[in-house]
């Protein structure tokens, strides 16, 4: 049905754009969940999931009742089914009607081309129970291998395996001390010890930590939480304990052992797949990147991530809003779109941009002289304007008369002692009476 | 083979050559520099701390600029990635720190200028920044000299005072030539030559954007106001040169 039939017939319809990738996020959150019922179960893209419930049913109050639980978690309207083997399952729950018959499904039930699904129907074979008792080597002989592999799995005598999810377990390590440790330097060296055995846990998975969590636990139960947040994935100790360095330096209250540390747990919360490295002959680039990559991480921990930012480029129109400051941590150096073409720019912003008091000429002509920061300045050399509308397609009202945000009229200046400004005047004369005038940059 | 000579009698014929023309010293390479001018001229210094350095455009080198700044500043200017680009430096380069206090704009500065990731560390302070002192800035130099990167303190509204730095520089926005209708011109500047390690200090050049080239250009001697003709000049700073060789052969050069 197209969407024009099917409003038609339901003028109240509610329409959504398809979003592939937010329904296999969907389906993945879901295939988490079900680990409740069973460890067995896979997704089946793009929309089943198939249970392995197995020696689990019992804890659930039989089948039905753990069917009826598992549909009732996923909070949407389903088809299930109970089968004695995954492709009998997932046929009975697509093809299936109420018996779990697989003998009385439909050949739909293979989920063959159309053309092969034609030629079996032209044979008169209508239900899997037709195939079921004929040889399989003729079958095979006249609608291909394909055909008989799935009927032989959805009658079980093939496997049908699943690949369930596996979830890694987490890095987290953890040791005792006999006696309570009383010097902070030996629990940095224990926190050593257990960031090289973290490190070669995470080698053998390939996997590099971008947040750490050390937990100090202090004899009287005061616990302590150290984090460090990397901006790539690391699992290099000694660049690690740099970063906890710099942490312990910046706290607010240091970190006091009192009566000792009983335990240190260390957690890698957040992991990302980090590759081993070869040696490096010639790659003396590469080594500079890292470099680089260590002096964010170090000037994050000790600042704050947002203190330590770069230039993101973004397609908008007003200035203030054509580039962004992101955390260096966070985002990756990109290529800036190309600018020589447009018209002067700034090399300073003022943030946010700073009134001015003007005088000009003609109502909507350039300034005069203008006033900033208790000093004149007179105008020497004007260039603009440079109309910039606002962006009113951001507001929902914002293409009413009356509800558009004002205008910006930019002038490029440049006063008496050769200094060069850009100026805006803040509204055109029709949408308000009195504009303000503000400074927005400064040119070299 | 003059020029062989010249680089074996070393620093003392060197500066006789750099006293007898009027070049401009470059912003070399592993060195401490600083710039002074006036809160509403920063753009200008800005510009020349950038354009007198090695970020330009060249794609292989993976050098990053660090600009360090106090957070909280009065009048706080952000670099704007667009007015970058069309000077020639690569917005992607440039890191953006800031500081709550001027000891830690040094060490992040320090720490910035001893990582050999980085290609040029700017400071920008304003008034009388007491913590910069001749220890702090000697710290400065020898971290440039290892790493090779220049570090360039950019000082506001500031007077001058002992340092280690090879050169001292006031900059000073210049009135442009106007294009037609009263339009103000390409960007030019004053630069004042205030200190020099290796030779007399105390001249002044005028310098304009040269489009062109894509660099500024000295334009101390030109009387009559003119466009420049394209292909007539030298660009002022050897960018390329001072990324490979550095030292006298590229001051010369330049």
């Amino acid at each position: 049905m197209t969407l024009a039939d099917a409003r038609a017939r339901c003028p109240s319809l509610a329409t959504r754009p398809a979003d592939p990738a937010l329904d296999s996020r969907e389906l993945d959150a879901l295939v988490r969940a079900m680990v409740r019922f069973t460890p067995m179960v896979a997704a089946d893209p793009p929309d089943g999931i198939v249970l392995d419930v197995t020696g689990c049913s019992h804890l659930f109050g039989g089948e039905a009742e753990l069917a009826r639980q598992a549909v009732a978690l996923s909070g949407y309207t389903t088809r299930h089914a109970l089968g004695p083997n995954a492709a009998a399952a997932r046929a009975l729950a697509r093809h299936g009607g109420k018996n779990e018959d697989v003998l009385a499904l439909p050949i739909t039930a293979l989920e063959l081309p159309e053309e092969a699904q034609a030629a079996l129907r032209r044979a008169g074979l209508r239900q899997i129970g037709d195939l079921a008792r004929r040889p399989m080597q003729t079958l095979a002989a006249r609608f291909g291998e394909e055909m008989v592999t799935r009927l032989r799995q959805i009658l079980g005598e093939a496997s049908s395996a699943i690949a369930p999810r596996r979830v890694s377990p987490p890095i987290r390590l953890e040791t005792r001390f006999p006696e309570p440790l009383i010097r902070t330097d030996d629990a940095l060296d224990a926190i050593e010890d257990l960031l090289e055995q973290a490190a070669q846990g995470m080698e053998s998975r390939q996997l590099g930590g971008r947040r750490f969590t050390v937990v100090l636990c202090r004899s009287d139960n005061a616990r302590r939480r150290l984090v460090v947040d990397t901006g790539r994935p690391e699992r290099d100790p000694a660049a690690v304990m740099r970063l906890l360095h710099e942490r312990i330096d910046t706290l607010s209250d240091p970190l006091d052992p009192g009566f000792g540390f009983d335990s240190i747990e260390l957690g890698v919360s957040r992991t990302e797949p980090l590759p081993s490295r070869q040696m490096a002959l010639e790659g003396a680039a590469e080594d500079l990147t890292d470099d680089l990559a260590a002096l964010i991480d170090r000037l994050s921990v000790r600042l704050g991530p947002n203190r330590v930012r770069r230039l993101t480029p973004c397609d908008r129109h007003l200035p203030e809003v054509t580039q962004k400051l992101e955390p260096a941590m966070r985002v990756q150096a990109g290529d800036w779109p190309n600018v020589q073409d447009r018209p002067a720019r700034p090399v300073l912003l003022l943030d946010p941009p700073q009134p001015v008091d003007v005088v000009a000429g003609v109502p909507d002509g350039p300034p005069l002289r203008f006033r900033w920061k208790n000093r004149l300045h007179e105008v020497r050399l004007a260039e603009g304007p440079e109309r910039i509308g606002a962006e009113w397609w951001r507001k929902p009202t914002g293409h009413l008369a009356g509800e558009k945000p004002p205008t910006r009229d930019y002038y490029r200046i440049e006063d008496a002692e050769g200094r060069r400004y850009w100026l805006f005047r803040h509204g055109l004369f029709e949408e308000t009476s009195s504009p303000r005038w503000y400074l927005h940059g400064l040119f070299p | 083979m003059a020029d062989k000579v010249f680089k074996l009698t070393g620093s003392a014929a060197e500066r006789l050559a750099q006293a007898a023309g009027s070049e401009l010293p470059a912003l070399e390479c592993g060195r401490l520099h600083e710039i002074h001018a006036s809160a509403d001229d920063r753009a200008a210094a800005f510009a020349f701390a950038l354009c007198g350095s090695d970020l330009r455009g060249e794609p292989g080198k993976p050098g990053a600029a660090v600009f360090v700044q106090m957070a909280r500043a009065p009048g706080r200017a952000i670099p704007a990635g667009d007015g970058l680009a069309l000077l020639g430096v690569p917005p992607a380069r440039l890191l953006f720190v800031e500081t709550e206090n001027e000891l830690d704009l040094l060490r992040a500065g320090l720490e910035a200028a001893r990582c050999p990731g980085v290609e040029l560390v700017l400071l920008d302070t304003r008034g009388s920044f007491a913590k910069y002192d001749l220890t702090a800035s000697r710290r400065l130099a020898l971290a440039a000299e290892q790493s090779r990167c220049r570090v360039i303190v950019l000082r506001q509204d500031a007077e001058p005072r002992p340092s280690a730095a090879q050169t001292r520089w006031a900059i000073s926005s210049a009135p442009s030539h106007a294009l037609e209708a009263n339009a103000p011109g390409s960007p030019a500047m004053e630069a004042t030559l205030l200190r020099w390690r290796n030779g007399p200090a105390g001249r002044r050049w005028r310098l304009e954007w040269d489009g062109d080239h894509g660099t500024f250009r000295d334009a101390t001697d030109d009387t009559t106001h003119r466009a420049p003709l394209p292909g007539t000049v030298v660009p002022l700073f050897g960018m390329r040169e001072s990324a490979e060789g550095g030292g006298p052969e590229h001051t010369r050069a330049a």
